[in-house]
């Protein structure tokens, strides 16, 4: 995790203040205010842990016990574009391991890991729930389906 | 075969199907109109006549569980909407989501107001972004039109719909574990006593129901229910979707009548075993569920209870097709592999058990596995998840369902295709 | 409880194996058969903490069930009529069935899978449920051929070490943090196999009930720092007595080999701790380990100490008793115990006072576990029976006419204000009673050689008015005696009509007949858990 003392603020307080008026007790806010911590900085800070712990009334100890279970949630930076990569039977059964191997192989990196100019993270992920079209590929937020390798290429060649 | 006309996807292919005005248009909100000039015990009585059983992979009777509701209670009544569909092999909520999303919240409506509750949750997966706006979007309209909020349709009834996003986690479908999430901790399941029937989110009365179960009950409510009985087994009737997925020409979610066959599913609708290869086997009900085999495959329906007599299930609906070039093992590592994953760690059986089962496999799947390994798998899967005896029940030595999730494929796996598994053990063993 | 829907006869019957007992309505399976004496292993169960039931090692048979049920949430309530099983019993357990027989080595088997071998290095051989239970209960070897996880050790605070091979992840440490001492230090990181007790950087595990997750952890993976390496239960003594570091009065084990203390676990009392204790108390024994101790009677002349018999001290008191007329002021001690303090009042007569008394931080915690500002073990005791002590005894006293003055130190290192110094300073002599070498000690004259704390034996009052038992763990040293004996002995010297007692109960006995709170005392009327002197009134 990055250096304390770093302090977080939410840059849309009034996004903060109707997601906590959405719930009958602020601890159910966390997950809701995880994610727009998440969105704001692209991963969670010690920060961002202690602003949604005062909000929610709990102790950072018991945040970071929430947070660290989610696989959505990240403790450090990641890359511009994560590339999540689904490796479950369905996808798996079409393709996705030669996904894999191809970002691995053309970005130098391998699961888990950042390419060196910070752009892509590679990530094999769990089911998708999109089974129909595999195989899958979620780049940050958007699901991309039915994928090709070639398809793919175009794909990550033209994003900024 | 006969055409089953959809029911719940009849529109998904036209244009703007999924906004308020084309839903209106169709006769949408007809059914919460005509369930709210009903007393909520009559509407939960409608329901349970129609015998709908729960879509979500249980299949646990839908108007038995909003009965367990105390209607006396003076706690805060919950509905969630659980749209954490994580299940492999499973894709149709999101299609219901994302094609259909008013006939959910009309669903939803109805629901709340039969149990009497007030603030309502869609529980959605986290990664389902797109679905999550345009959600916002719908339920944004349904306040405009004054079907949320106050005085619903001036009926007197108030709900409001929260939308909250999961982050990952697929034991957060699990009833008590999405409780937990739902509360800002981390998505351990509960132990039962108590039932959330009774004490559930923040310790009141709640009922979690799954978006395909949501959506047949506007449908319940303008047909009837001896409507909905009459389409197909009478103990599990209704239209069902059934995802199909996998080595297949044409995968898709497909709408039919209970009860259909496994065959027609796979060689009809979603156009038979790609590059024209043979069938080998089938998960019937997403990857909980045990695989059959072709054989068995070719002369089973999906229906609840004949699926649990070739002692498989139905439970999402998601059937995964693996035709001859997959390997068993491979499928079967990929699968352990998903539920060591996703195991939440709280109790020591799947905790410990889902790893073991996964280093055992990686090993015969690169050669090196030893004489000992095919009982030992066979051992483990049942001490995480019980005998798979039916008569007997299981042993239950798990707090939640996950461990007889992960017992079932994998022992399936190996009892069926126990050639495969032989085959990777070494031919040389170490004695020692 | 959880009997929705069930009547509430008080006391439903259950069958347990093969006997059959009555139990309150509400109870758990678990609970029950605790309380009968039958063996259900467990691990993530505490009777003070939330039932979680994931461990999974405490399942029975439940009759009519087909599934296995954990003993700690299955509770027990009237069945209606016809659900009775034989036409009487509300619930029948088996816990003996070769089904559950099985799922305890299958559990046992589990939870070793990562488990080190370490039982040869390992502080909890030999109190370890682990191995109780796998000795019991499982297999003779275990079938895990692959690699196991490893990980290293980790301090969460600087009392607790944790050995992350050796967790079992019940997560009673993390319950702990939450519900009794509500610092919530600890959590469980990540998920799945990878999940590990762990702190936030900023916030290790250091507050004043950290000491308890060690005695909670069921195996050797949360360790106390004090006590790592230093030995092994199976060498030490267990004395049961009652801590001296504040007023509550917390009941500890002292677990002790030859002369030496390695360490103290709280002890069971519902009416003044519950099941914890604090760390002052705790690790308090360490005091007494680096100090100038005093085990011989010693006079000072010419401002240096020097040792003489107890013949020649006695000889020097009766005489310079005799000197003054009778004229001795006295200081009593909330640190000593009950005996002591009223032998002094007998000695002494009317001027007796106490010094500065020694307080700090008063704790309240959430599960009701409290650490008293009062750091003296025995104020109320001493109150009792020596209820002549006078109120502003420094600025009531009388140096003008009283040239004598005998001192029950309380043992702590503190330097006199200028009030007490001016006191002191115009004594002709002053007596100490005293175990070491404190400041008191250093300004009086002749100093007489008492017992350290945890070697002398007695009764103390808790603030909350219950008498409790202090046993001894070590053996008194060199000429020191106990120190109601030292007071006994000069009363007789003085005069043959004051008694010489020579058993502790004689003095009890006499201090009864003065204070009729305290009669009819014994050791076995206060037993291993005190008296209360409210009558029946709880704490």
């Amino acid at each position: 995790m990055e250096s304390k003392g770093k302090l977080f603020q939410y840059t849309d307080n009034k996004k903060v203040e109707n997601i906590l008026s959405q719930y009958p007790d602020n601890r159910s806010a966390t997950l809701p205010l995880l994610h727009l911590a998440q969105a704001q900085l692209g991963y969670i800070s010690t920060g961002a842990i202690n602003a949604v712990a005062k909000l929610t009334e709990t102790h950072p100890a018991e945040l970071m016990d929430c947070v660290s279970f989610y696989s959505m949630f990240y403790l450090c930076p990641q890359g511009k574009y994560k590339l999540q990569v689904c490796q479950t039977l369905s996808c798996s059964l079409n393709g996705a391991d030669n996904i894999v191997e191809h970002i691995s192989k053309k970005y130098k990196i391998k699961p888990g890991e950042t390419s060196t100019d910070g752009k892509f993270t590679l990530m094999k992920v769990e089911c998708l729930g999109s089974c129909g079209t595999a195989p899958v590929v979620q780049i940050n937020n958007d699901y991309h389906e039915g994928l090709t390798i070639p398809e793919l290429d175009e794909l990550l060649e033209n994003v900024q | 075969m006969s055409e089953f006309k959809p029911i719940l996807t009849e529109f998904i292919d036209q244009k703007n199907c999924h906004t308020f005005d084309f839903y209106e248009s169709k006769g949408g909100y007809s059914a919460l109109k005509k369930a709210l000039s009903m007393s909520p015990e009559d509407v939960i009585e409608e329901v349970k006549a129609s015998n709908l059983r729960g879509r979500g992979g249980a299949g646990f009777p839908t108007g038995l569980k909003w009965s367990f509701v105390p209607p006396d209670s003076d706690k805060p009544k919950y509905l969630i909407n659980n749209a954490d569909e994580s299940e492999p092999g499973t894709f149709k909520d999101r299609l219901l989501m994302n094609k259909a999303p008013h006939q959910m919240l009309e669903g939803m409506i109805i629901a709340a107001y039969s149990i009497g509750c007030h603030t309502s949750f869609i529980y959605i997966r986290g990664e389902f972004y797109k679905e999550c706006r345009i959600l916002e979007e719908m339920i944004g309209d349904a306040y405009e039109h004054n079907l949320l909020g106050k005085n619903i349709l001036d009926s007197g009834f108030n709900l409001d719909i929260v939308i909250h996003r999961g982050a990952g986690a697929y034991i957060c479908g699990e009833e008590t574990a999405l409780l937990e999430s739902l509360e800002g901790k981390r998505g351990w399941p509960r132990i039962k006593p108590p039932f959330p029937a009774i004490e559930g989110y923040l310790k009141s009365p709640t009922v979690v129901n799954n978006v395909e179960t949501l959506s047949c009950l506007p449908h319940i409510l303008n047909r009837g229910a001896e409507w909905f009985r009459s389409i197909g087994p009478k103990k599990g009737p209704g239209p069902r979707l059934f995802g199909v997925s996998g080595t297949v020409n044409n995968p898709g979610v497909f709408e039919e009548e209970m009860g259909i066959p496994l065959k027609d599913l796979i060689f009809d609708r979603a156009g038979g075993i790609s590059n024209g290869g043979k069938l080998k086997a089938v998960f019937p009900g997403g990857s909980s569920s045990a695989i059959l085999t072709a054989e068995e495959a070719m002369d089973v329906r999906m229906d609840f209870d004949e699926l649990s007599e070739k002692k498989s299930m139905l439970g999402s609906a998601g059937v995964i097709v693996m035709d001859e070039t997959v390997n068993m093992v491979q499928a079967c590592l990929n699968i352990a592999r998903f539920y060591a994953h996703e195991s939440c760690g709280q109790c020591t059986p799947c905790r410990e058990g889902t790893t073991w089962l996964v280093k055992m496999l990686t090993r015969m799947v690169h050669g090196k596995g030893t004489s000992k390994d095919i009982d030992m798998l066979f051992e483990i899967t049942d001490n995480i998840g019980g005998l798979i005896d039916f008569s007997k029940g299981s042993y239950g030595k798990t707090i939640c369902p996950f461990g007889e999730a992960v017992a079932w494929p994998v022992r399936s796996f190996v009892e069926k295709f126990k050639d495969e598994f032989l085959q990777c053990i070494m031919k040389e063993e170490v004695v020692a | 409880m959880y009997n929705e829907g069930r009547s509430s006869r008080l006391m439903p019957l259950l069958k347990i194996d093969n006997q059959e007992i009555e139990v309150k309505s509400g109870t758990t399976v678990l609970q029950a058969a605790l309380k009968q004496g039958i063996e259900i292993p467990y691990y993530c169960y505490h009777p003070a903490l939330e039932v979680v039931g994931s461990c999974r090692m405490c399942l029975v048979k439940v009759e009519g069930m087909p599934k296995l049920q954990v003993s700690c949430n299955t509770y027990i309530g009237e069945a209606p009529e016809e659900r009775k099983i034989d036409g009487k019993f509300d619930m029948v357990v088996d816990t003996k069935d070769k089904i559950v027989v099985q799922e305890q080595k299958n559990i046992l088997e589990f939870l070793l899978l990562n488990h080190p071998l370490d039982c040869s290095v390992c502080d909890q051989a030999g109190e370890c449920y682990l191995q109780d239970y796998s000795f019991k209960y499982g297999n003779a070897h275990s079938r895990f051929d692959e690699d196991k996880r490893v990980r290293a050790n980790v301090y969460l605070g600087s009392q607790v070490l944790i050995n992350h091979n050796r967790c079992i992840l019940c997560s009673l440490c993390v319950r702990f943090t939450r519900e009794i001492s509500g610092t919530n230090e600890l959590f469980v990181e990540q998920r799945g196999y990878n999940s590990k007790i762990a702190t936030v950087e900023d916030n290790p595990l250091d507050n004043y009930l950290a000491g308890n997750v060690t005695d909670i952890c069921p195996v050797g993976a949360l360790l106390s720092t004090d006590y790592i390496h230093k030995n092994r239960i199976w060498n030490l003594n267990k004395q049961p007595s009652v801590c001296q570091d504040c007023s509550v009065g917390c009941n500890v084990d002292v677990f002790y080999q030859k002369d030496k203390i390695f360490r103290l676990s709280p002890r069971e009392n519902h009416d003044v701790n519950g099941y914890f204790m604090c760390d002052i108390g705790r690790y308090g024994f360490h005091r007494y380990e680096e100090i100038d101790r005093i085990t011989s009677p010693m006079l000072k002349s010419n401002g240096i100490f020097s040792e003489i018999t107890w013949a020649e001290a006695m000889t020097k008191i009766v005489d310079e008793i005799g000197l003054n007329d009778g004229n001795i002021a006295g200081i009593a001690s909330p640190f000593h115990t009950n005996e002591t303090n009223f032998l002094l009042g007998n000695l002494i007569g009317n001027v007796i006072g106490i010094l500065p008394e020694i307080v700090d931080e008063e704790l309240q915690y959430p599960s009701g576990f409290r650490i008293s500002g009062d750091r003296s073990p025995n104020k109320q005791g001493m109150t009792d029976v020596c209820p002549q002590i006078m109120e502003a005894f420094a600025d009531k006293f009388d140096k003008k006419n009283i040239k004598l003055l005998y001192v029950l130190d309380d043992g702590i290192d503190r330097k006199l204000d200028k009030k007490w110094s001016n006191i002191f300073s115009e004594m002709n002599l002053i007596i100490v009673q005293t175990y070491a070498m404190t400041e008191i000690a250093k300004s009086g004259d002749l100093l007489l050689p008492g017992l350290a704390p945890f070697e002398r034996e007695g009764t103390i009052t808790n603030d909350r008015k219950r008498v409790q038992w202090l046993r001894p763990s070590l053996s008194s040293q060199g000429e020191s005696r106990p120190d109601w004996e030292i007071l006994t002995t000069i009363l007789n010297e003085l005069s043959e009509e004051s008694p010489l007692f020579t058993d502790l109960s004689q003095v009890i006995k006499a201090m009864g007949e003065s204070f009729p709170k305290y009669k009819d005392l014994s050791f076995f009327k206060i037993g291993m858990n005190g008296l209360s002197l409210n009558g029946a009134a709880k704490d």
